[in-house]
Order: structure tokens, then sequence, then C-alpha cells
């Protein structure tokens, strides 16, 4: 480093430190509005990281793979026959996507009708695999009565609560399901119920029954055939690898199976993030505002208190190019001190009290579903490195810009009259 | 040697040093126009300073003293006439030159020392022997030796705001002198110290003068250092009035 450079960094090192108070106040609007921003970013990232859990299980998962008309026409025509899905299981049990996933299960989903000695009514029958659904639905977490599906149940049912009540079905009721098979004919199927669940979601208590997947694939006549295969990968963000890795090693089946993301089989979900994350940035926006404007104010007033101080820099021989940089070098080290330690200080609250968890119960004691998914009160924070940093860097972008005006304002100083400044 | 008033040169006393003058000046207008009122601070002055001079602009306030210094030590542009300084036109130089000039041909010395609070003694007179990328060790000693020449030596490490206004405006002196300019601009350099102090202050320059050659020009009212004078160029209203010269 050459001397003047020294020189620079010295001057501006050292006037940070003699205006204590007036650098500790900036620094500290800047420290304050990165620690909210990482404790945000980690409450936000984590209510995120819960809801498209909570999202893609109930759901189709982070991935999921159905024949390529099933999405929109919704009907058993569309479906992954055995082959298909053997293909999927080779697929998954490739290195590369096999450490992204966590679970996967077969589901076999029609329209049809549930009729009780009470009543008749519409509902979505979906034949599962009761282990493999346990753990990647846990719908079995939200029984109200009776019991969750045996793996060795044949004509056993678990019914949307509500559904159950306005059938008038208890545990151990008998009802029958109609829907068309794979032919096209109307067959129907006798089952009873083995217990009821209440997931919040209206249109899962009110209009979903799960059987067993083999019961279902031999009442509507597709034996080994299912239509989705649901995957859950460890965490939403590698949805986008492992589509691409799934979509390549499907590609000899193009025809009879689609790869889709969550963000696709679930639109209203991704809207719905989308729509927060904007909240997000809005509140982002408002902080960056707030740390310029500290840093804005603290510079320029240092600027015009040393006026005179800049003049004699001048008379020295330093050059105006010179002066602004000593200002603009104020400004970055003040916002990368405290940049820094905001994050650490949000990191550290963050971590220190809420890693277990953010209870937001007391604002509301009832569930809340949003988007077709049951939003948990207690969040726990989820801190995205990436995130992160690149709040760090835009409070970094934010200081530098900050520090433009009051350096070149340093720039302009008439060194003659700079010298008649009191100070 | 020459000075004049009105473009006129007018040619007293003796010469120290032969060839390029220290400073001239040629016609020399510095004009403020503030809501219309128009200020004539420096009316057409014309003079020339030959090297290793001990000079004093004198005046009442007001009479442009600090003015023609300022414009002299390219720190504020004339509006009119040209300033050179050891021969080069300064009138014509950029601000990036004219920086690189004052740093090399001038030192300055301001009533108020103007140190720079953040740095220590030492630092602070070391201050352009670093801008000039002057070596380390090579620094430290000619600001060691200057220290103990101005009684300074043991307060190195001390901040202005730690020092009395007598040793600031040493401090300020050995900026000025420490990487031996060809010129030394002072204003007012002893109005706020007390008689003995400023007498002393005097007695340094009048030495570093005489030992170094170095020109000095200053702006005072102080009536010893005028007596130190050899030659007093005497301002009334921004134009020379008088331009005495001593043996």
């Amino acid at each position: 480093m050459s001397s003047r450079r020294r020189i620079r960094l010295r001057l501006a090192l050292r006037n940070l430190s003699r205006q204590k108070r007036r650098s500790a106040l900036s620094g500290s609007a800047m420290l304050l509005a990165m620690a909210l921003l990482v404790f945000s970013r980690a409450i936000a990232d984590g209510g995120h990281e819960e809801w498209i859990d909570a999202g893609v299980r109930m759901g189709d998962g982070h991935v999921s793979v159905q024949a390529p008309e099933y999405r929109t026409r919704r009907s058993l025509e569309y479906r992954l026959s055995p082959d298909v899905r053997a293909a999927v299981q080779d697929a998954l049990r490739a290195p590369a996507i096999s450490n992204r996933v966590v679970a996967s299960a077969p589901r076999l989903t029609v329209q049809g009708l549930a009729s009780s000695s009470q009543a008749a009514l519409p509902v979505a029958v979906m034949g599962v695999d009761p282990e493999l659904e346990r753990s990647f639905s846990r719908l079995d977490e939200k029984l109200e009565e009776g019991r969750w599906l045996k793996p060795d149940d044949r004509l056993q049912a678990y019914v949307g609560a509500r559904l159950a009540s306005r059938l008038k079905l208890k545990e151990g009721s008998r009802f029958v399901l109609t829907a068309q098979d794979a032919s096209g004919e109307i067959t129907g199927q006798m089952v009873r119920v083995a217990g009821t669940f209440r997931s919040g979601i209206p249109e899962m208590d009110e209009g979903l029954l799960q059987i067993p997947l083999a019961t279902a694939q031999e009442w509507l006549g597709v034996p080994g055939s299912v239509t989705s295969e649901a995957i859950l990968l460890r965490d939403s963000r590698d949805t986008r690898p492992a589509l691409r890795d799934l979509r390549s090693a499907l590609a000899g089946w193009s025809d009879d199976a689609a790869v889709l993301g969550w963000r696709e089989s679930m639109p209203e979900l991704n809207a719905a993030l989308r729509m927060d994350d904007w909240a997000d940035y809005v509140f982002h926006l408002v902080l960056f505002v707030i740390a310029a404007t500290a840093i804005v104010n603290t510079i320029l007033m240092s600027v015009m208190y040393r006026t005179r101080e800049f003049g004699v820099l001048r008379a020295l021989g330093l050059e105006r190019g010179e002066v602004g940089r000593v200002v603009f070098i104020e400004g970055m080290i003040l916002t990368a001190i405290s940049g820094v330690v905001g994050m650490a200080l949000g990191a550290a609250v963050v971590w220190g009290f809420f890693r277990n968890g953010l209870d937001f119960s007391a604002l509301w004691d009832m569930e809340l579903e949003a988007a077709g998914v049951v939003i948990d009160p207690v969040i726990i924070p989820a801190f995205h490195w990436n995130q992160i940093l690149l709040s760090l860097i835009s409070i970094l972008a934010i200081g530098s810009l900050s520090s433009v005006y009051p350096a070149w304002r340093a720039t302009r100083i008439d060194v003659a009259e700079a010298m008649k400044f009191e100070e | 040697m020459s000075a004049g008033a009105n473009g006129s040169d007018v040619s007293t006393g003796r010469v120290r040093a032969l060839g390029t003058p220290a400073v001239r000046t040629q016609g020399l207008w510095k004009v403020y126009e503030h809501d219309g009122i128009r200020v004539e601070a420096v009316r057409d002055v014309s003079l020339t300073i030959e090297q290793g001079e001990f000079v004093v602009l004198a005046g009442p306030s007001g009479s442009g003293k600090t003015t023609l210094l300022n414009v002299v030590g390219g720190l504020t542009r004339p509006s009119d006439g040209k300033v050179w300084i050891d021969g080069t036109d300064i009138t014509a130089l950029s601000e990036r030159e004219l920086a690189r000039l004052r740093l090399e041909k001038l030192g300055f010395v301001f009533q108020a020392y103007n140190l720079l609070p953040v740095l220590t003694a030492l630092e602070n007179a070391e201050f352009t022997l670093l801008l000039r990328d002057v070596p380390p060790e090579e620094r430290r000693e000619r600001v060691e030796k200057l220290f103990e020449r101005i009684g300074m030596t043991g307060l190195e490490d001390r901040r202005p705001g730690k020092l009395s206004g007598g040793q600031q405006q040493r401090v300020a002196v050995a900026r000025a002198v420490v990487a031996e300019p060809s010129l030394v601009l002072a204003d007012e350099p002893t109005a706020n110290l007390d008689t003995a102090t400023s007498t002393s202050l005097i007695d340094l320059m009048a030495e570093l003068n005489r030992e170094f050659g170095t020109t000095f020009v200053f702006a005072t009212h102080d009536t010893r250092l005028m007596e130190r004078a050899r030659r007093v160029i005497r301002l009334v209203d921004g134009a020379i009035v008088d331009d005495t010269r001593r043996a």
C-alpha cells in the first residue's frame, strides 16, 4: 500500500474514532438495520420453509411425477404404469437424486362419491401406502378418532372429520365409495372407517379420504398403477437441481411421465409465498432507507464540521479526489463494521433466543390456513446464508452509495474559504 | 529584487540569491462579488520575491494580505494576472498540478495552527513527507532532528489538543519546513501567541531562513515580526503602497 493510501486510511479510521458518539450513533442505526434484516430474513425463510414443507407434505411433494395430462384432466386414464413407476424408482436411487430425497409416496387419486345410510357426498379418494404415506404427509398425526391405516388393512378408510360428520360416520361405520374405473365403468367399493383426521384445511377435512393403495388399485382395475409419485426433498432449495436431475433421468419417458416442481403443482402456495416475499422486500427497503439516511447524515455532518481540516489537507498537497476518498472510506468502514456486527448480532439473537421457534400463537388462537396450508404458529428461523450474504452486500452497497454524496461535497470545498471556517 | 504597485517595479535592498525568483506576480487582481457588491481584495499587484528572502506583507485588516498570500500559494485562483512560483506559472496549472506544486515547493503556516486533530505531533510534522513517499527512517530522522531544534522532543506522540498554542504553532512550522520547500507562506503565525512564544517562533523561522535559505513570506500585524523582516511590503485596499528593505 502506498504512503498516500495509508494516510487516507489512517485519517478515515482516526476520524471515525475521534467522533465516537456520532460514529456509534450512525453505526448503531446501520447495525440495527442489519440485525433486523437478518432477523426478519431468518423468520421469513424459516416460516416459508415450514409453509412449503406443510404444503408439499399435504400436496404432491416438492417434486411429483405424473402422467403429462393428469394435472389438467385429473382422470384415471392418465396414470403412471408399473413400467414408468419402476423407471421413477430407478431414477430416485441414483446418488445425485437419492441424497436429496427424504421420502416418496405413491398415490392413486380419483374423484368419487361417498355414500352412507344418511348422505352421499363428493370426495377425493386417495389410495396410499400406509407406511410410506405416514412419513410423508404425517396425516396420522392429525388423527381425531380411531386409528391410522395399517399395512395389512384392506377395506379400511381414513376419513376427513367433517366429511365423516356430514355422512354421520363413526369409527367402524361402513360406507360405499363410487367412482369411474379404468375402463370408464362406474364401480363401487364398501369400506369401513378406521379413523378420522382433522388437518385444519377445510378442503381436506370435508372432502378427502384415504384407503390402502392395493385396495384402490384392485377396485379401480389398475393393478400396479398410480396417478402420482410424490417426492419429498431434504430442503425446498433442492427442488431445482432435483427437478433437473429427475427430468434428465426420465427423459426417455417424456410421453408417459411429467416431472413437476411444487411451484407448478401448487401455484396458490407459490403465489402466496411470492406475495409474502414482496412484503419483506418493502420492509427491507424501509430498513435500507433508514440505514442510508443515518450514513448520509453522519458523514455529511462530519464533512461540514471538518471543512477547515479538508482545506488544510488540500493546502498541504492532497488532491480533490483524495479528500473525497477519505470521506468515502469513512462511510465504507462504518458500513462494513456495523454491517458485519449487525449480522452477527441478528444471528446471535435469532440463535440465542429463537432457535427452537418463535411462538406466534398468542397472536392467533385458531388454526390459520392459507393457500391450502395450515400455518404453524411456531416459526423456526432458518439461516439461508446466501440470503444473509445478499443482505450484507445490499447494506454495503447502500453504505457506499450513501457515502458518495458527502464525499463529493468534500471534494467541492474551496480551500481559501475553508481556512476561514470556524470549527 | 523588485516589487511594485500598480504594475510598476520598485527595486530596493540587497539580493540574497540570484536566478529564478521564488515568487513573481504580474498585474494580479482578486475580485469577489457577493449580491452585486464588488470587492477588490487584491488590485493590480506586481512583485518579485527572490529566493531566500524574509518578507512581511503588512497592512490593516482587510488590506488583502491573506488574499494575496492565498493567491500566491495557489489556494485560490486570481481573477486576473499571473503568478510564478520558482518560474512556474501556477495560473496555468490544473487542480492536480497545483496540488503537486503545493506539496513539492510550498509550506504553509496558518494563524490557527491548523494541525490535523486526529494525528499526533510527529505525524502532523511528517505529513508532507508521507505524501511525498519519503521512506519511514528518513522521515523519522528529519522530524526528530527538527523537533529537537524546536524544543518539541518528548511531545511527539501528543495530539494537537494536548499541546499549547505555541507548541502547536511549532509543529505547524516543522510541518511547513520539514520537506525543505523553497517557499513558506505564513498567515499571521504569531497572532494567537504570547510575546515570549512569538519571539522564540520568529527566532526559529529566521534561523531556518538563514541556514537553509528558505524563503519566508508572512502576512502579519505583528510589529516584532516586521522588525525582524528584511523587507516589508505594505498593502492598503488590496494594492501595494510601500516596499521597504532593510540591510
